[in-house]
């Protein structure tokens, strides 16, 4: 059974992981409470909003993002990649619940969607829980998730800075002077998520990997005014248009899932021409920087585990720590054969924008960052175990590629780290054996208790 | 453009603000009133920024 947004939503209070507000609350303190909380947050009343309840935290912890993979806490990668692996296409239905309520022409107006000011320093209220899809006539469908800054009653902003398809979807119609249809779902399930931020091939429907996740099909609806597809089951959806004006509006600042907020770019104008809805509609608001992190990680970790089967090499675990957003950097322990220390760090200084790997033995227990320093100590020789790459592809959130020294719609670089944590080539294993207490397994402390 | 819009405007001419100065300062504006305002002032293209990512006219 394909679950819902508010499948989850239910899974989530059934698991004591919500807090309800039911005092009224001004959308311009929603932000603020939900960052105190250390459950998500649903506000049931909102004032200028009465038709809307707003949930936000969601999965802002691993236990959270566990039960939206309906997995242990350490094998949500493993989970995700099963769903990657054995993809089931949607299927089409024409009766949805995302198009209970239609606003097209003149009622269009976004101020009536509980449009959020998140961050101190962002350059407006911005919707991030985004599942964007779009069409290119040659490569077909694509779906991303993208940022959207409120510009006016019916037109955003949209982050398009970062190398994406739909990056290209737009240049291609840039180029050939018309706009890009596009139509954003707000309120999907985390998997839809999940396979919107997972950088597929070109050729590869995300919506085929959510259903993969959910071992059943995604239902999807025609749009009412764009020749595209949406998730029946969402809570939102606007339609509309890229306009052809290429990479010149402002856009930004905004809270980074990088956790720095970040700095004024120049994108797209996203011009709306229809907005449907629930009836009773949820507004899903995440907010920077731990519920994108921890939604990023499963993606980069089962790429790394991609990555790495793909160069033949055996891994055991593998994760994305939270500290570097869930996406910098990727921790893996393997089950090595000769030199396939450093094949395992090729493989996943290949992945996305990493730009740390670490890999280290299967006696590792890469979950406790103890142990990672003890590999890190005793398993490497800087100057033989250490992999320095120039010149890979970057992200703008990462100052350290100081992106704003280029011009409009340029891409950053970035150097990339790799440290091979395995026991080196000739090193016996016997000089690795671990200290264990004489008489461990037979005596109990508790017994003398 | 509403009264609210050509406050904003006029506020906005006098110094460079984060949209969230703007906010705070309208407090007592219903939201969905303070973006519609915004929205007028962004259709009529006359808000610019500066390199600290602050609003101005």
């Amino acid at each position: 059974m394909k679950r819902s947004f508010r499948d989850f939503v239910t899974e989530l209070e059934a698991a004591d992981e919500v807090v309800t507000i039911n005092k009224p609350v001004d959308l311009r303190d929603v932000s603020a409470l939900i960052s105190q909380s250390d459950k998500a947050v649903m506000f049931r009343n909102v004032k200028e909003y009465e038709d809307w309840r707003v949930i936000g935290n969601l999965v802002s912890t691993r236990r959270r993002l566990a039960l939206a993979m309906g997995s242990t806490e350490n094998d949500v990668a493993l989970r995700f990649e099963e769903g990657v692996r054995r993809p089931i296409d949607p299927v089409l239905i024409t009766k949805a619940p995302c198009q209970e309520v239609v606003r097209t022409g003149a009622d269009v107006d976004l101020t009536a969607i509980p449009y959020p000011l998140m961050h101190k320093l962002d350059g407006g209220p911005y919707i991030s829980a985004t599942c964007v899809v779009s069409k290119d006539p040659e490569f077909g469908r694509n779906v991303g998730s993208y940022r959207l800054m409120y510009r006016t009653p019916t037109e955003t902003g949209i982050d398009l800075v970062s190398p994406s398809d739909m990056r290209r979807y737009y240049q291609r119609a840039l180029d050939a002077g018309r706009p890009l249809e596009i139509a954003v779902a707000v309120g999907v399930h985390p998997y839809e998520l999940l396979a919107a931020s997972y950088k597929a091939p070109i050729d590869v429907d995300e919506y085929a990997i959510a259903g993969g996740l959910h071992r059943h099909p995604v239902e999807l609806v025609k749009c009412k005014t764009v020749d595209l597809e949406v998730p029946a089951d969402a809570e939102l959806v606007l339609e509309g248009e890229l306009i052809p004006i290429g990479w010149t509006a402002d856009e930004g600042p905004f809270g980074e899932f990088s956790h720095i907020s970040g700095d004024v770019k120049w994108n797209p104008i996203f011009r709306v021409k229809a907005i449907t809805h629930r009836r009773d509609p949820i507004f899903y608001l995440l907010q920077m920087p731990w519920e994108n992190d921890w939604l990023c990680a499963p993606v980069v970790e089962a790429a790394g585990l991609q990555a790495l089967r793909a160069a033949s090499v055996q891994p055991v675990a593998i994760r994305a720590p939270v500290g570097a957003c869930g996406y910098f950097t990727l921790i893996a322990s393997i089950r090595k054969r000769a030199g396939e220390g450093k094949n395992a760090l090729l493989a996943l200084l290949s992945v996305a924008e990493v730009k740390l790997a670490i890999v280290t033995d299967e006696d590792i227990n890469i979950h406790d960052p103890d142990q990672i320093d003890w590999a890190l100590t005793f398993r490497v020789q800087a100057d033989q175990d250490v992999i320095v790459v120039s010149g890979a592809r970057g992200k703008h959130v990462d100052p350290s590629v100081r992106a704003w020294e280029l011009g409009k719609g340029k891409l950053p670089t970035t150097a990339k780290l790799g440290i091979d944590a395995t026991i080196g080539e000739g090193i016996p294993r016997k000089f690795h054996r671990r200290l264990e207490y004489y008489r461990a397994n037979d005596v109990k402390l508790q017994d003398y208790l | 453009m509403t009264p609210l819009a050509e406050k904003l405007r006029i506020e906005l001419s006098q110094r460079p603000q984060q949209f969230s100065e703007l906010v705070d300062a309208h407090r007592e504006v219903p939201w969905r009133t303070f973006l519609q305002a915004w929205g007028s002032l962004r259709a009529a293209n006359i808000l610019k920024r500066d390199e600290d990512g602050n609003y101005t006219v």
